[in-house]
């Protein structure tokens, strides 16, 4: 049922915070703080998620079956640290909500006046 | 607690629900707080807020996501954690200030073994006297309880740079200073013990014992530009070449703030007679031996005093000597202040405390039926008392928050406006102490505003509370509730008297007459140079200079003088003095204070002769030698006698000379209002001339409109001579008042926060109270009472709470009169006038509260009231 297209559109758009979690996944599990450094690093700073704010998130999205707990660990495992990856519902929701805005920043290239600019 | 541990106690106290989450949490804050102690203080600083607000955003997000109570009224938490926060972030403040200068250590490598050195004369009440020189080269030289001892005295020198002069404050320090203090320089070195011997006073305008050297303070050094290669350079001062030795660092402050560099002193060079022993005017500084308690230190100095004295009586005679650590004596004369103000601000949170403890019980009352539908509903008691302390954690929390933000703040204004005397206010620092102070105050003030009046919600028995029209208050809550306004109000009362008690003491202290006429004077002070002016030349210099003054339209007097009233610069020189004959025996040597002034200054002055004359230009060194004493001598010396024509001994610069009395001048208050007249000599400067005076210009116009002008007169005399400090007689004055007016405008402000909470305090309590009785009042106005009667029956309750608030604060204000007798000038802490007027401005503002609330009531429709 959760696989219903309807379902993935539902959740659009999501959260920056999300956004950012679900990307920092997108290559592979990681743990919380391999998320927070990964989101702070590709934003180069701009984006920081604080540890309540986004082990508070990681519960929610693991509540809507769009992360799950991974059993994939890496060489260098942290056996006190849990591991998130994506579930397949997860890769459509990020998958959809990038199509959603790669519409925006089209329709955005398509006005005139930024055209100009 | 590192940051880590603290961020970990928080953790555990908002959450708990997933153990995993929040191990991993903490493991998390722990290497992001590592991560940012990479980068700095600041960076450490802002990882810490930030995490601990996204401990309580996100706490708050999940609360809100469980539906639990609070975020249905973000409303209350949020007003309480500002009202708490700003309280706290008051006291934390205070805290932090006392912090730094009462109870930190002293920022010398073993600082707790520093004592001050006194000397004291109990049967002359003469108690804790500088040391004099005399008696420091006995000590240094034969005693057996210090390391290290040295002897310090500040000193006024005019610095000369290529863009002009400025006025600093030199410290001259004997053999051993640095030994004592045990402080490196930052840059170069300090002083060889083989460079202190043969070195004369900075303004002696002589050289001894090689090249004059000094080391620099921090703060002179950043202000001549803050480069290094200084260390090595010369500076020019009084008259000479320096070379710069060394720069201490900033932290470096002996005697205070304002040492702007330490220079080598030699009491035995110093002298001609050798060091005087009967000269005590030095600030002695022993480092006590490690394997010595300061009292058997004590013990050993007393005993050494006792045996100098006995080889010595005429000077020593019952003088012993006390040692006080280091620390109690720097902040002795701010200790009573601080701790008053810190009182008033604890007073002021308490009161903020009542008033959200008020505000708990009134919205516990206002849900007491929410409560007992979600017990009726199978709701656990526990998981209701489990969500009031969630929300008082978080009300903690933010409190803590907003109180480390605004002590941040406020912390920064305080330092900048406090009075500038506070010894160690540059120490001053948020530390992690003071972060602790903050967050268990945040915890014991919503403990106190939220946990405690709202803890019986739990325990609200069900079926009565859900009956409809039932009271909703209970009459304990609301016992409760009148028993903190009236608290409030009796720390108000407290407060009020306070500020009205200082401001009357202030407006004495400014009605107090200092004995000459403070209006249209200006002053100004010049330092010639030593080199260039001597003896009589420096007569010359300044009769030019006062007439050259003289020529300004505007302008009707003008006269020099070594120290003026009310200024703080320049030195006082008690010499001691006899009538006629040989001096005699014994030790009790009265001693007046000498001064230099020329021809006119007392009419320029307007200090009034009270008989003789004042002195002319024909007093010169080849005439006879005349003084003019204030009646403070006379009265001394000549008690009921005509002192005029009598002869005066003075010893003074080396010689015992006789001088006679051609005037007696009224008594001035030389220090402000607060001074009382001591005996003082004026020598007619022509007799004795000296180099650096103040000017003062009488004139008969706005005298800072001449400023300019008398500087511009003076520099054409000789343009190389540095004319500086120039103020108005008037300012001199009120600067002497600055720490009057700072105490009364903090109090004031207080007593007007505490007048605010009070009346607010009032206003809620009655308006709830209002809304509680609707129906008892209703039923009134049915059966006949009319709508004056009903509001008189609110306002009377209103004026119970404030007259026994007034009572409970007279109760306040015994206790703290003795404390407040110090600070008070010409009023005693039972001034009625000050009593009755705080009674009257309270019971006004409490009528006031009550009028709205006097008047909803009376504004009750009976019918409308009823049918609900």
């Amino acid at each position: 049922m959760t696989d219903q297209p309807r379902s993935v559109d539902r959740r659009l758009p999501l959260k920056p915070k999300v956004l950012h979690i679900l990307l920092s996944l997108a290559d592979g599990p990681r743990h919380g703080y391999s998320i927070m450094q990964e989101v702070a690093s590709r934003s180069g700073g701009q984006v920081r998620i604080w540890p309540a704010g986004l082990y508070g998130a990681l519960r929610e999205l693991e509540d809507q079956d769009l992360i799950v707990e991974s059993g994939k660990r890496p060489v260098d495992d942290d056996e006190r640290r849990r591991y998130f990856g994506l579930t397949p519902l997860g890769k459509r929701v990020l998958n959809a909500e990038v199509s959603r805005l790669e519409a925006i920043v089209d329709l955005a290239r398509a006005s005139r006046a930024l055209r100009k600019a | 607690m590192s940051p880590h541990r603290a961020y970990n106690r928080l953790l555990s106290l908002l959450r708990g629900s997933d153990p995993q989450s929040d191990r991993e949490m903490k493991a998390d804050a722990a290497l992001l707080l590592d991560a940012a102690r990479q980068r700095g203080r600041g960076a450490v600083a802002a990882t810490w807020l930030a995490l601990i607000w996204d401990l309580i955003s996100g706490t708050a997000q999940d609360l809100s996501r469980a539906n639990r109570s609070l975020l249905r009224a973000p409303g209350f938490a949020l007003t309480v954690s500002l009202l708490l926060g700003l309280g706290v972030a008051a006291t934390t403040t205070l805290f932090a200030l006392v912090d730094a200068v009462l109870l930190a250590p002293l920022p010398y490598q073993d600082a707790d073994r520093l004592v001050a050195v006194w000397e004291s004369n109990v049967p002359q009440n003469r108690l804790r006297e500088g040391p004099s020189p005399g008696n420091l080269t006995d000590w240094a030289a034969n005693n057996d309880a210090f390391e290290a001892i040295t002897g310090f005295w500040r000193a006024q020198a005019t610095l000369r740079g290529r863009d002009g002069s400025a006025p600093v404050t030199g410290i001259q320090v004997t053999s051993g200073f640095f030994d004592v203090f045990r402080q490196s320089p930052i840059l170069g070195r300090t002083f060889a013990p083989d460079e202190y011997p043969g070195r004369l006073s900075i303004t002696s305008g002589r050289t001894g014992g090689g090249e004059p050297a000094l080391v620099l303070s921090h703060r002179l050094w950043q202000t001549l530009g803050g480069d290094p290669a200084i260390v090595g350079g010369t500076l020019q001062a009084e008259g000479r070449t320096w070379r710069v030795l060394g720069v201490m660092p900033a932290t470096f402050a002996v005697p205070d703030t304002n040492a702007a560099f330490w220079t080598p002193w030699d009491p035995r060079a110093a002298y001609r007679d050798g060091p005087p022993r009967e000269a005590r005017f030095l600030s002695v500084v022993g480092r006590v031996k490690p394997e010595l308690s300061i009292a058997a230190a004590a013990d050993r100095m007393k005993t050494l005093a006792a045996r100098i004295a006995a080889d010595h009586p005429n000077t020593n005679a019952d003088w012993t000597v006390d040692l006080v650590p280091l620390r109690d004596e720097l902040v002795r004369s701010s200790r009573t202040e601080l701790l008053l103000v810190f009182g008033a601000v604890f007073g002021l949170l308490m009161l903020v405390c009542a008033n959200v403890a008020s505000l708990s019980i009134a919205r516990r009352t206002a849900r007491a039926r929410d409560t007992a539908i979600q017990l009726a509903l199978g709701a656990g008691r526990r998981r209701i008392i489990r969500e009031h302390f969630a929300e008082t954690a978080l009300c903690a929390a933010l409190t803590a928050l907003v109180a480390i933000l605004f002590t941040t703040l406020s912390l920064g204004v305080a330092v900048a406006f406090a009075p500038a005397d506070i010894p160690r206010l540059h120490e001053v620092d948020i530390n992690s102490r003071v972060v602790l102070f903050a967050i268990a105050l945040a915890m014991i003030a919503t403990t106190i505003g939220v946990l405690l009046p709202g803890v019986r919600g739990g325990s609200a028995a069900i079926t009565p509370a859900l009956k409809d029209g039932a009271p909703l208050s209970g009459q304990r809550a609301g016992r409760v509730r009148r028993a903190l306004v009236v608290a409030e109000i009796a720390v108000t009362v407290v407060l009020l008297v306070g500020a009205g008690l200082l401001a009357r003491s202030f407006a004495s202290l400014q009605r107090v007459d200092p004995g000459f006429n403070v209006q249209n004077l200006l002053v100004l002070r010049i330092a010639p140079d030593v080199t260039r002016y001597r003896g009589q030349q420096v007569i010359e210099y300044y009769n030019r200079v006062l007439d050259s003054i003289r020529e300004v339209p505007g302008v009707a007097a003008a006269a020099a003088v070594t120290v003026l009233p009310m200024s703080t610069i320049g030195s006082d020189f008690y010499r001691p003095y006899w009538l006629d004959g040989a001096k005699p025996a014994g030790n009790v040597m009265p001693q007046a204070n000498v001064r230099m002034a020329s021809p006119g200054y007392f009419a320029t002055l307007g200090l009034r002769l009270v008989a003789g004359r004042e002195f002319a230009l024909q007093d010169t060194v080849q005439s006879p030698r005349v003084i003019v004493i204030n009646e403070s001598l006379a009265q001394a010396a000549w008690p009921g006698q005509d002192p005029l024509g009598r002869e005066l001994i003075l010893d003074y610069q080396g010689g015992a000379t006789s001088r006679q009395i051609v005037g007696v001048v009224r008594d001035a208050r030389y220090k402000g209002p607060r001074s009382e007249p001591s005996p003082e000599i004026f020598i007619p400067h022509a007799q004795n001339p000296y180099l650096v005076m103040n000017v003062v210009v009488r004139t008969t116009m706005e005298p800072a409109a001449l400023a300019q002008t008398a500087r511009t007169q003076a520099l054409k005399i000789d343009p190389d001579q540095p004319v500086h400090s120039i103020t108005t007689m008037e300012r001199l004055l009120d600067d002497t008042l600055q720490e009057d007016r700072f105490a009364m405008l903090f109090v004031a402000l207080f007593a007007a926060a505490g007048l605010i909470t009070a009346a607010s305090g009032v206003y809620a309590l009655l308006a709830y109270t209002v809304g509680q009785r609707r129906r008892e009042i209703a039923v009134r106005m049915a059966i006949g009472a009319s709508s004056s009667s009903v509001a008189r029956l609110i306002v009377m309750e209103s004026m119970m709470l404030a007259a026994v608030g007034c009572v409970a604060g007279a109760l306040g204000i015994a206790a703290v009169s003795r404390l407040a007798r110090s600070v008070l000038f010409g009023i005693a802490p039972t001034d009625p006038l000050t009593l009755m007027a705080t009674a009257i401005v309270l019971l006004a503002v409490v009528l006031a509260a009550s009028w709205l609330p006097a008047r909803k009531a009376a504004r009750i429709n009976p019918v409308a009231a009823m049918r609900i």
